[in-house]
């Protein structure tokens, strides 16, 4: 019997997830004896605020431990901060938006917590066991959360879709993972790295490659495996909706970007083929569904298709330009997004969703505040300059040129142009058309609106000033 | 006068800051600072315009900083001869606008704050020397033109706002895919134009004419150049009058402007190629077409938007000739169209604002009751037609003058035109001024100061320019003639001059 | 084992991973498509279990059919749960019978 030896283990590379593991379970104890929901929501929003900024102190810091699988650097700072600033955003939107919903705050918050810890081992994984695990900790905690409001029909469907699909890819993922480790004879990235070059079983590993590209594009919802995300997106609690549009859809690309472009770096010839199809299939039928669509929720769901799309043009141009655009353009999408669906979710009330265009008309005279911030998203998700999504957008399609995908970058600016339709006509609804003349009181929704100008704050000062929020983006990359 | 363009182009930004904090119960207070945060822009302008060097061909009053490192993007601003042309009109034309917006009574803080942002935007454009810099103001007038249309427009604004979207984003995407190719085409890569200059030369031929068929494009939307004209025509309808003027009055620029600035500058072998069926051609039949088409309206106010396509020809047509006269007169008639349309579209304004209908046919005799409008409207009509002593006829004689050394057989054409400008404009006048008086309109009062105080200003302008078009002239000569040669030597070296 | 060469094993995964597939697309009730998603999981165990054995390092593929196994546990319980709460609202578990949202 061999003598099972403990690796020597840096406690800080794990503090975020730890921090974030210890505030679920202690929300999850609270939730028993604390009923109410502001208090919950506060602890929630302090132990996350407590996390980021320990995560912040870690800055500079760079070690891999549990014996190489697990690591703490720049590109897992810069994700955690995602995560954990996406986190906060959606708790302040949660904490007017459960309100009368009935959904356990104690528990819907520990969930939250739980998810974004999955997140950031996703983040900070550089073993696929590790990413395996981290995608598990987090999709388990969203199914959860996607049906979280037990009575409404719609939620339950959407909870239910999503964890079919989910553990349908996650099938997939596995089955890819164990060719790969089949071919190779490693999980380890940085050792897949150097054993793909020189692989016997070149077959099996381009089709495990091709599996992970299936369980990832179910994950970040790109076309085909998108099937589920409209419904969903629609189904789901606006706040839960949120945290999947962004940070579940970023955690998704951590790993991809980590895994791609890391471990499986020496392939890039044969995957990007594959991911240009994707990429390109992504952006156009996202944003043709999108077109149709007469549900504000809804077509927010399919422009996060399209989103989706953008990001794997990044992936594809891959080298230092394109896996900068990437982490930059989910920063900038993660605020315009949460901005967006913020603004969705304040306009519903429980019992009336509110969602469709009609349901917009007037609105930007009668919610001034809501107009506005909402004209910054849908125009900043165009890419229209100076807004954060123009920058967003500029960085990827000039790192696809740059590497000579000048299809690809013409297809994308295209997309562009054809999203500008739909997203207008969330504008026109909101300014151009006359809307019923409502007397009476509005809600008052103090956290909510905190979260959408914080947003809006956030897509304009990106926007304006990207160069300091690139550079970020360049050392998490760099630091692969 | 340290950064000034900086200052004028942003003045009115900060202006819109204001406006949005100002109670919005108080309309009156509202407008008043709006005119009173276009006033130094203006101020400066004319400032600017005293102390304009006119002998350099080199950019002036430039303002460098670097802005995204990471890709050499700097915020850079400058003017040579052409910009400064087109700033001094936007800077004109804001405070009048704003006046002529007065009578704005829904949504008078929204609608103030989108026109100034739209200044800034507009300056902006005119000002920009780093391509990426001039693309993201390109882009941020967009939006306030669309809200200004779609809200404060005529009954089918909202189609009219969505179509001069959708136009104007498309081309500025072609826009956005040309200049990343052009970034990228040579070491060092840069956006900033003055260093572009030429740098075409490093494309083959056929790259060079697809770039520039992509920019020409994104610019002949904003031209408008046939057939990418349709949403001009309905924007004009839709806007109320203040943005009529604007959109006449600068946007239109903004296309030849940018062909000016970016199609010549960067890429003169292909304009030399490309610049027969591209503007001498299609400008030609804009002026025909144009004038035609404006034959045709009973609309007053799609009158003269027919007529802007039609004089905004002769820009094309002059710019297309490599001439000293044609360039100059394409760049003096930009500005003469820009004044004389804004008077145009002023003039149709007053007389909305009292009939409440543009129906041709609904006036008649209106010279009787109306005496000092229809001493303007005269000399409005009489200058767009290109009477002599008038400003639009030094620009039209010079750019006729100027094409007719290399097209020949366009300029006939052009030329013979102009009688159908002529029926049009003097059979409008007829229709509208003279002739039997409607019951109706037996008690119209006549213009009143404020209208005045918006009329009077350009056209005094008009006048003067007829007589002494030097003004004009001698800012944009040496920029031009510079220009000119630039783009004769880089498509005759077929390399990038230095 | 050693008499058995890999490539029946990987077969016997491909097949397991070929029936989980179809069950997963043809079922329409729930509980039989969670039935084939775990056939997809067991496909990839017998794949981990088997390069485990027949590879260099063999602790790292046993080690990670554990954790298979524990996560697709886990996976299963919230699942349930999830049909349950289906169940008490729509009254059936088809998934075609549940369409409060469009399609």
């Amino acid at each position: 019997m061999e003598q099972l030896l403990l690796p020597a283990i840096d406690w800080l590379a794990v503090l975020p997830v730890g921090l974030t593991s210890i505030l679920g379970l202690v929300l999850l104890a609270l939730g028993l004896f604390v009923d109410d929901d502001e208090t919950l929501g506060w602890i929630t929003l302090i132990g996350l605020a407590v996390t980021a900024v320990a995560t912040a102190c870690l800055a500079g810091q760079k070690s891999i431990t549990f014996n190489g699988t697990f690591a703490l650097d720049a590109y897992a700072l810069f994700f955690d901060l995602l995560f954990l600033v996406a986190g906060i955003v959606v708790v302040l939107m949660s904490m007017t938006y459960l309100e009368g919903t009935g959904i356990p705050s104690g528990d819907y918050y520990g969930l939250l917590a739980f998810a974004i810890a999955g997140m950031i081992v996703m983040a900070s994984a550089t073993d696929l066991i590790v990413v395996f695990l981290g995608l598990e900790i987090m999709s388990i905690s969203v199914y959860v959360l996607a049906g979280a409001w037990r009575t409404q029909l719609r939620s339950n469907e959407a909870a239910m879709k999503y964890f079919l699909l989910g553990a349908f890819a996650t099938g997939f993922l596995l089955y890819g993972i164990a060719l790969v480790y089949g071919a190779t004879g490693a999980f380890r990235l940085d050792r897949i790295a150097t054993a793909v070059g020189d692989t016997p079983n070149r077959t099996m590993l381009i089709a495990g490659v091709a599996m992970l590209i299936i369980a990832f594009g179910f994950k970040v919802a790109a076309v085909p495996f998108h099937m589920w995300t409209p419904d969903v997106y629609e189904g789901a609690p606006t706040t839960v909706t949120a945290l999947m549009a962004v940070a579940v859809k970023a955690a998704g690309f951590a790993a991809f970007v980590r895994v791609f472009l890391h471990g499986f770096g020496g392939l890039h010839a044969d995957w990007s083929m594959l991911l240009w199809v994707i990429a390109a299939l992504t952006m156009t039928v996202g944003n043709v569904l999108a077109l149709a669509q007469r549900n504000v929720k809804r077509m927010l769901a399919y422009s996060s298709i399209a989103h989706a799309g953008y990001i794997l043009v990044a992936l594809v141009a891959s080298g230092a330009a394109g896996g900068t655009a990437a982490l930059f353009y989910l920063l900038v999408y993660s605020f315009m997004t949460l901005g967006a669906f913020g603004v969705v979710a304040a306009l519903g009330s429980v019992g009336e969703p509110n969602e469709t265009l009609d349901d917009y008309a007037g609105i930007g005279f009668r919610r001034p505040l809501l107009g506005v911030t909402m004209t910054i998203f849908m125009l900043s998700l165009t890419g229209i300059p100076p807004l954060a999504g123009f920058a967003g957008k500029f960085y990827v399609f000039t790192a696809a040129i740059r590497e000579g995908y000048y299809v690809l970058a013409v297809i994308g600016v295209l997309n562009s142009a054809i999203s500008s339709a739909y997203y207008v006509r969330v504008l026109i609804a909101m300014y151009l058309t006359p809307g019923a003349e409502e007397h009476g009181r509005v809600a008052r929704q103090p956290y909510l609106l905190t979260s959408i100008v914080v947003s809006a704050v956030m897509t304009v000062v990106v926007g304006v000033f990207p160069a300091l929020w690139m550079q970020l983006a360049r050392f998490g990359f760099l630091s692969l | 006068m340290d950064h000034v363009l900086t200052w004028m182009t942003f003045l009115p930004l900060l202006g819109a800051a204001v406006v949005l904090c100002l109670p919005s119960r108080r309309p009156g207070l509202i407008k008043r600072v709006a005119l009173l945060s276009t006033l130094p822009t203006f101020a400066l302008g004319v400032r600017l315009f005293a102390a304009f060097d006119r002998a350099t061909t080199a950019y002036q009053y430039v303002d460098r900083t670097p802005w995204i490192a990471s890709y050499a993007i700097d915020y850079f601003v400058g003017v040579d001869g052409v910009s400064i042309t087109m700033v001094l009109l936007t800077a004109l034309l804001c405070p009048l606008c704003v006046l002529a917006s007065f009578g704005i009574d829904k949504g008078v803080k929204g609608y103030f704050a989108l026109f100034l942002m739209l200044e800034t935007g507009m300056l902006g454009v005119f000002v920009a020397l780093d391509f990426f810099l001039f693309y993201v103001f390109w882009e941020v007038m967009l939006l306030p033109m669309y809200f200004l249309i779609g809200v404060w427009g005529g009954p089918r604004r909202e189609y009219a706002a969505i179509k001069f979207f959708l136009y104007t984003f498309a081309g500025s995407v072609l826009m956005l895919v040309a200049m990343l190719v052009l970034y990228f085409g040579a070491a060092p890569h840069t956006f900033a134009i003055p260093e572009l200059a030429g740098r075409g030369a490093v494309f083959d031929p056929r790259t060079q004419q697809l770039l520039w068929l992509a920019l020409f494009v994104a610019f002949a939307i904003k031209i408008p150049a046939f057939p990418f004209h349709t949403w001009l025509p309905d924007a004009h309808v839709e806007a109320p009058t203040a943005i009529s003027v604007i959109l006449a009055g600068v946007l239109l620029k903004m296309g030849t402007y940018g062909l000016l600035r970016i199609n010549y500058g960067i890429l003169p072998a292909a304009t030399l190629d490309l610049a027969f069926w591209s503007l001498a051609a299609l400008g030609t039949f804009n002026i025909v077409y144009g004038a035609l088409c404006a034959l045709a309206q009973t609309d007053l106010k799609k009158l003269v938007a027919y007529s802007s396509i039609s004089h905004m020809g002769y820009v094309m047509l002059g710019m297309a000739a490599f001439t000293p006269q044609g360039i100059n007169g394409a760049v003096l008639q930009m500005f003469n169209h820009g004044t004389i349309t804004a008077l145009l579209f002023l003039l149709v304004g007053v007389i909305y604002d009292r009939a409440h209908h543009r129906e041709i046919a609904g006036f008649g005799g209106l010279a009787g009751v109306m005496p000092v409008y229809t001493g303007v409207a005269a000399l409005a009509f009489f200058a767009a037609m290109g009477l002599p002593g008038l400003s639009a006829f030094i620009s039209e004689v010079l750019v006729l003058l100027g094409a007719w050394q290399r097209h020949p057989g366009l300029t006939i054409v052009a030329a013979s035109a102009i009688v159908l400008t002529a029926g049009y404009l003097l059979w409008t006048l007829q229709r509208v001024w003279l002739g039997r008086l409607d019951e109706r309109y037996a008690a119209l009062p006549d213009v009143d100061a404020r209208e005045l105080a918006t009329l009077l200003p350009l056209a005094a302008i008009v006048l003067a320019l007829g007589v002494y078009p030097h003004a004009v002239l001698d800012l944009i000569g040496a920029s031009l003639g510079h220009l000119n040669e630039l783009v004769r030597a880089g498509a005759a070296a077929g390399v990038a001059p230095r | 084992m050693p008499g058995v060469p890999l490539q029946h094993v990987l077969l016997v995964g491909l097949v397991l991973f070929a029936l989980g597939l179809y069950t997963v697309l043809t079922r329409r009730n729930a509980i039989g498509i969670l039935m084939g998603i775990e056939l997809l999981l067991n496909a990839a165990n017998v794949n981990y279990v088997a390069f485990a054995r027949y590879s260099g390092a063999p602790t790292d593929g046993q080690i990670f059919a554990i954790f298979v196994v524990m996560l697709a546990a886990a996976e299963a319980a919230v699942g349930l749960a999830i049909v349950l709460g289906i169940y008490r609202n729509f009254e059936s578990i088809d998934v075609d019978a549940t369409h409060a949202l469009r399609h």
